[in-house]
């Protein structure tokens, strides 16, 4: 005999009613939670930001932010100006540092848009850090920074971040002695061209001594984390550059 | 060219098996016959080849932040369109796996159809094949790799099934013949199995120098012997100088 | 055990040793690969499998008598990967840092095989209470394999342990809070296995778990 649950019938009401159900249940969960997500979202970003240019809370060998509830004062304390580059256009911006990069890489796939390219002008201790958002792919997923740098695009201070490399491997790429070494590591090469920074496995430098060659040391283990980054810091912040050559 | 390169990419550099480790589950357990691993790997890459590019199709035009202003045909200026803000991006999972499950069950009832003794042999792993990571891996990896097309992503769909498809025919191979090698009985079918994968993998890590080749790595490695002549120079006059300290 | 008979204590305590999900079974290995470089990693994924199993397989074996057999597949993964995204919508808006250690593993938990292999072979032929104990206990197995490949893998690769180890290893060069020294073992010519934190070393210390537990459970073992 036939029992009830084996019916097409059956089947397709129970599939119909497990979607629906289902849906509205994952729907609602995330239209009720989604203005609570976009402010935690947020609070991150301007974090990032300043903890990239050097206002952070650290201690020993820890990454420690800005608390939350401070983050936004502080963030329009250290923070002077937001500009967002397109092409050949600039403009100013208070909402910039909302952009969403991702989106803005999806847009400049197809070859009639310009992609808008924000810039945050931060003064601190009398000197001006220039912070740009970059985002590229490691091994799993997305890997983003926060790169701040001078105007003779030497690194100031870096912050990097993953949404899934591998733990205890890619994902030191936020522990503080890779973040650290990145700081006055030189974007441009001799001549004053625009290089990069290389993440080298077998660096002949392991203690980054030298500022000018235009590496740093990899992680074990992580060469394909490394190799995202690299390739991240290249074609992102090159972008940047003719803004920096009017800057002089 | 980029097809071809995606298609052994995906296939040695990035093995669902050796290089992230997908699949496992099905790998260890249908691979004490050849027979049945060419069944189960024939299985798989189909199922890849049929999914990613479905979820692809997915993700592109329903998924994705965005994705959705194809509907009005306002595509010169997407924040314009009504459909701008929608991001459903947190359904992808389950749109992705409900799409597997659902290909799953048509290659089901097909195997059972056309081969009885194969269904048979396949027993409780053909339903886990839903869950076997190395799909579901497959259609993630394709969003987070952000593959660019359609055709694109169906080579990285097959590419990576064939990856897969050799890996288990590979193992299956070896485990044949040790049968007839005398393995401490502790060790015998899951943990030798266990450290051959380990060395097999080892061997694959060989592949990442695939990426780096061709005519660029020469250039490169020129340049960097001469800088690290340099480096050894400079640190061999840092050496003195201690010694000349040390001696003084 | 007052709360539990005879026959349900088994149920949590079978699958830690003698039925483990990940040695015995055969399930759930992708993960336990991808995140024993790191021993807090494979504390945090121990706890939510633990909790997405129990919960999953209650939700199962609630609806076993009326869930279809023609696309059971279907609803045991809908279950598991919506249980997964509320989670983590959840801890994205009220504890935001631990979402962001936990989304490395909202993939890895809904593609994980044991959750699957326990709501097909457990919760859909038992009872709730049943299939609740049955959760955990194989959550706990996974969980047990995974602490002791984590604990070897970074100790022996980093010479750390949840950021204790220092305390007892000293410092290498990299990472020292005084730069360009060494300190403790490190000093004596200690050096780390960088080799420890690849994947492929996961498998051989699998292989080795399984080798030790074999010789002391010779029921275990394969022909």
């Amino acid at each position: 005999m036939e029992k009830r649950t084996d019916k097409n019938s059956y089947t397709l009401l129970f599939a119909v009613a497990m979607v629906v159900i289902v849906g509205t249940l994952l729907a609602f969960t995330a239209q009720v939670l989604k203005s609570k997500i976009e402010e935690n979202r947020r609070i991150e970003k301007q974090q990032n930001i300043l903890y990239a240019m050097g206002v952070n809370e650290n201690e020993g060998t820890n990454v420690n932010f800005i608390p939350t509830d401070k983050v936004n004062t502080v963030f329009k304390q250290f923070i002077k100006k937001q500009i967002v580059i397109q092409g050949s256009k600039i403009s100013e911006n208070d909402k910039a540092y909302l952009i969403d990069v991702k989106a803005e890489q999806e847009f400049a796939k197809n070859p009639k848009n310009t992609r808008r390219l924000p810039l945050f002008i931060g003064e601190k201790d009398g000197k001006t850090f220039y912070i740009a958002p970059i985002r590229g792919k490691g091994l799993w997923d997305a890997v983003w920074a926060y790169i701040a740098m001078d105007k003779n695009m030497v690194v100031q201070g870096a912050f990097f971040d993953h949404k899934g490399e591998t733990p205890g491997l890619g994902a030191n790429i936020t522990q503080r002695f890779f973040m650290d070494d990145f700081i006055g590591e030189h974007l441009l090469d001799k001549n004053g061209n625009f290089k990069g920074i290389t993440v080298l496995k077998g660096n002949a430098d392991p203690k980054n001594v030298d500022k000018l060659d235009n590496e740093v040391d990899a992680l074990a283990g992580a060469t394909i984390t490394g190799n995202g980054v690299s390739a991240m810091l290249k074609d992102e912040l090159k972008l940047y550059e003719p803004y920096f050559k009017n800057l002089k | 060219m980029e097809y071809l390169e995606l298609f052994f990419k995906s296939i040695f550099m990035d093995n669902m098996v050796f290089a992230t480790f997908l699949g496992m589950c099905s790998y260890l357990a249908v691979s004490k016959k050849v027979s049945t691993a060419v069944g189960l790997g024939a299985a798989v890459v189909f199922v890849l080849a049929i999914t990613v590019p479905l979820n692809w199709l997915l993700d592109t035009y329903i998924l994705k932040a965005h994705a959705l202003v194809w509907l009005d045909g306002n595509l010169r200026t997407p924040e314009l369109s009504a459909y701008y803000d929608y991001d459903l991006s947190f359904l992808s999972f389950i749109l992705f796996i409900a799409t597997i499950a659902t290909m799953v069950q048509l290659v089901e009832i097909i195997v059972e159809k056309f081969s009885p003794s194969l269904y048979n042999s396949l027993g409780i792993f053909l339903p886990l094949i839903a869950v076997n990571c190395a799909i579901l891996g497959g259609s993630l990896f394709m969003q987070s790799r952000e593959i660019p097309t359609f055709g694109m992503a169906t080579v990285y769909g097959i590419g990576s099934g064939i990856g897969w498809f050799l890996a288990i025919v590979a193992i299956a191979a070896i485990r044949e013949k040790i049968r007839y090698s005398n393995v401490p009985a502790p060790l015998r079918g899951l943990g030798i199995t266990f450290i051959i994968t380990g060395l097999m993998a080892i061997g694959f890590m060989s592949f990442g120098g695939m990426l780096t080749g061709g005519s660029k790595k020469k250039a490169k490695k020129e340049t960097k012997i001469v800088k690290i002549e340099k480096k050894t120079d400079a640190i061999q006059k840092k050496i003195a100088k201690n010694n000349e300290k040390v001696n003084q | 055990m007052g709360l539990l008979t005879k026959k349900d204590a088994a149920l949590i305590k079978d699958p830690l040793f003698d039925n483990n999900p990940i040695t015995v079974q055969v399930l759930g290995i992708c993960s336990a690969l991808a995140i024993t470089a790191k021993l807090e990693a494979a504390i945090v994924m121990a706890i939510s499998v633990m909790f997405v199993l129990a919960l999953g397989n209650v939700v199962i074996s609630l609806m076993r008598n009326i869930i279809p057999s023609k696309i059971r597949i279907i609803v045991q993964l809908v279950v598991a990967a919506a249980l997964v995204i509320i989670v983590d919508l959840v801890l994205k808006a009220y504890a935001y840092n631990l979402s962001k250690t936990l989304s490395v593993f909202v993939g890895l938990i809904i593609t994980n095989c044991i959750i699957m292999g326990r709501f097909e072979a457990f919760a859909l032929a038992n009872s709730p209470w049943r299939s609740f104990l049955d959760g955990l206990g194989n959550a706990a197995g996974y969980g047990i394999i995974l602490v002791i490949v984590a604990f070897f893998r970074e100790l022996l690769g980093t010479g750390d342990l949840l950021g204790l180890g220092q305390k007892f290893m000293g410092h290498p060069l990299l990472g020292n809070p005084i730069p360009g020294e060494m300190s403790g073992l490190y000093a004596l010519g200690y050096e780390n296995n960088g080799f420890m934190l690849l994947s492929p070393m996961a498998l051989i210390v699998l292989g080795i778990v399984i080798w030790v537990q074999r010789s002391k459970n010779p029921k275990l073992k394969e022909d």
